[in-house]
């Protein structure tokens, strides 16, 4: 087999990451077909699902005829899950005996969705996850951290299994505490960490102020992957990260129930590529149903990992928002890219004071005054029939004296990106919560009332 | 739409591995395939049983990456 020293040092398929895209468009086309034969033939869930929608496997030739299957979401699955065969449901695709893996969805929007593997769709995930460290430089030479649980959520498994694909030498750091696992990261000198970004800014701050350590000159962490929140594509959140571990700091988007689907490369374009060998990913306008296939608009992703079995992904509504770019990657791939990462989810971006507000977008003005800490958080109420949006911030200690300016930077943003006036409260360093994987910033007190 | 390939790299893709190399490497493919599948049948061995079928996932990933392409003209 033919490789240049070039292309093998790229890409970790070179032949299917640079396939012209009416070529992916037609592999995809006729994977979704095996895999929609696969799902109505072994899933009674699936098979219901499709006959009561009037569609058969046979029915499905074209690109526009993927857009007649219906979709799957998240509160399907729950309904299903929990009865026999305990505890997938009708949704498995295989026999119980298969399943070597058993993960969860984190639980945020309702009760944990059961995601069984088996040892194929686990070697898959690997791959899904080699294909994106690959992108991101990572190789044999590295040695990769990775400070994770190592528990029942997906999150970083698969970039365990992939990083050893890779060639990597890989030290789990599960168990130990954080200041165990920065101390442990500066005596292997280790060259990669995997994280939220919750946890690489809280890593950073747990360094600097309590071990003295300094990541950016201390350690030996070059690149960063983050996964599990929108952080890495957000500019200033990811301008905090690489300041503080002196790092670059790559995006990846993925979710239990589908699969590591898109990446940030070494180019780092300013969004993700969507893996358009193992994923079909499909943005449908949030109001009117179409397919987008133009850049500038956003709409909603829906998504099939066309290799999955046990409990197969077709057509899921993973409610993140997103837009196509325009240009293409200068890495050469084909493999689309969505801009700006995942914007935010169409059950996130609301509605305040008839204005659309994404999360994403305040924590991009936070995130980029100069002067403030890493830690904010949202709360929208009601003051009788109005909405109120309130902003919580801490000033670092350093920049007290600075506080009318950032406070009035702070206001004059969010103004000019938001289009919102906030109230504004400024509390005392450290006393926001500090969260140690995944942040829950944005509250909606209106919805619970 | 506008096309994503780079023409350089699209080119290299090509001469990397044109249709014919591809039609023996799936060859082969399907010849560990086939290896591995007697393997995991005909045993009564846990141990060769099980890591035929580890192979298998593998060879799957192969396939993903290789001989799925011919279902591309």
């Amino acid at each position: 087999m033919k490789n240049s020293k070039d292309t093998r040092e790229t890409y970790w398929n070179l032949l299917l990451e640079t396939l012209p895209f009416e070529k992916l468009r037609e592999l995809q086309v006729k994977k979704f077909r095996r895999i929609l034969e696969w799902a109505y033939e072994k899933s009674k869930f699936h098979r219901k699902l499709y006959q009561e929608a009037g569609i058969e496997p046979g029915d499905v030739n074209t690109y526009e005829d993927i857009t007649k299957v219906p979709k799957v979401e998240k509160a399907m699955m729950r309904d299903i899950q929990r009865k026999d065969p305990f505890p997938y449901g009708d949704a498995l695709c295989v026999p119980l005996e298969e399943v070597t893996e058993f993960r969860q969805t984190s639980g945020t929007t309702g009760k944990p969705v059961y995601q069984p593997d088996t040892w194929q769709d686990w070697e898959w995930w690997s791959e899904s996850w080699a294909y994106l460290l690959y992108a991101q430089g990572y190789r044999k030479t590295d040695r990769v951290f990775i400070p994770f649980g190592y528990n029942i959520f997906v999150a970083f498994w698969a970039g365990h299994y992939a990083a050893e694909k890779i060639g990597c030498e890989v030290v789990p750091g599960g168990v130990l505490d954080t200041e165990a696992r920065i101390l442990k990261i500066q005596e292997l000198q280790a060259t990669a960490m995997m994280a939220t970004p919750t946890y690489v800014l809280g890593m950073a701050d747990t360094a600097r102020k309590k071990l003295g350590i300094d990541p950016a000159r201390d350690l030996m962490v070059r690149k960063i992957t983050c996964a599990g929140e929108p952080g890495a594509s957000i500019p200033a959140t990811k301008r905090r990260m690489e300041e503080a571990w002196g790092a670059k700091v790559y995006d990846h988007v993925g979710a239990t129930e589908i699969g590591a689907w898109g990446f940030e490369c070494t180019a780092q374009p300013g969004g993700l590529h969507v893996n358009e060998a193992l994923f079909l990913t499909q943005l449908e306008d949030i109001e009117t149903g179409e397919m987008i296939e133009e850049p500038g608009r956003k709409g909603k992703i829906v998504i099939t990992a066309l290799d999955r079995i046990a409990q197969p992904c077709i057509r899921f509504d993973s409610k993140d928002v997103a837009e196509w770019a325009e240009d293409p990657c200068p890495c050469g791939r084909t493999f689309r890219i969505i801009k700006g990462g995942v914007v935010g989810r169409s059950d996130d971006i609301t509605k305040v004071k008839g204005v659309l507000v994404a999360p994403s977008a305040i924590e991009e003005v936070v995130r980029s005054v100069r002067g403030l800490s890493d830690e904010f958080e949202i709360v929208v109420s009601k003051k009788g029939d109005l909405d109120d949006m309130t902003l919580k911030v801490e000033i670092l200690p350093a920049d007290e004296g600075n506080r009318e300016v950032i406070l009035t930077q702070l206001k004059d943003q969010l103004r000019l990106k938001t289009n919102l006036g906030y109230n504004i409260e400024v509390h005392p360093y450290n006393s926001l919560p500090r969260y140690e994987v995944k942040a829950r910033r944005f509250k909606d007190l209106r919805k619970h009332r | 739409m506008r096309t994503h390939a780079s023409s350089d790299h699209r080119v290299e893709g090509e001469e990397a591995m044109n249709r014919r190399d591809m039609k023996k490497v799936v060859t082969r493919i399907k010849t560990i395939k086939k290896a591995a599948q007697e393997l995991k049948d005909h045993t009564e061995v846990p141990a060769v049983e099980r890591n035929a079928a580890r192979i298998l996932a593998s060879v799957k990933m192969l396939e993903i990456n290789i001989s799925d392409l011919l279902m591309v003209k």
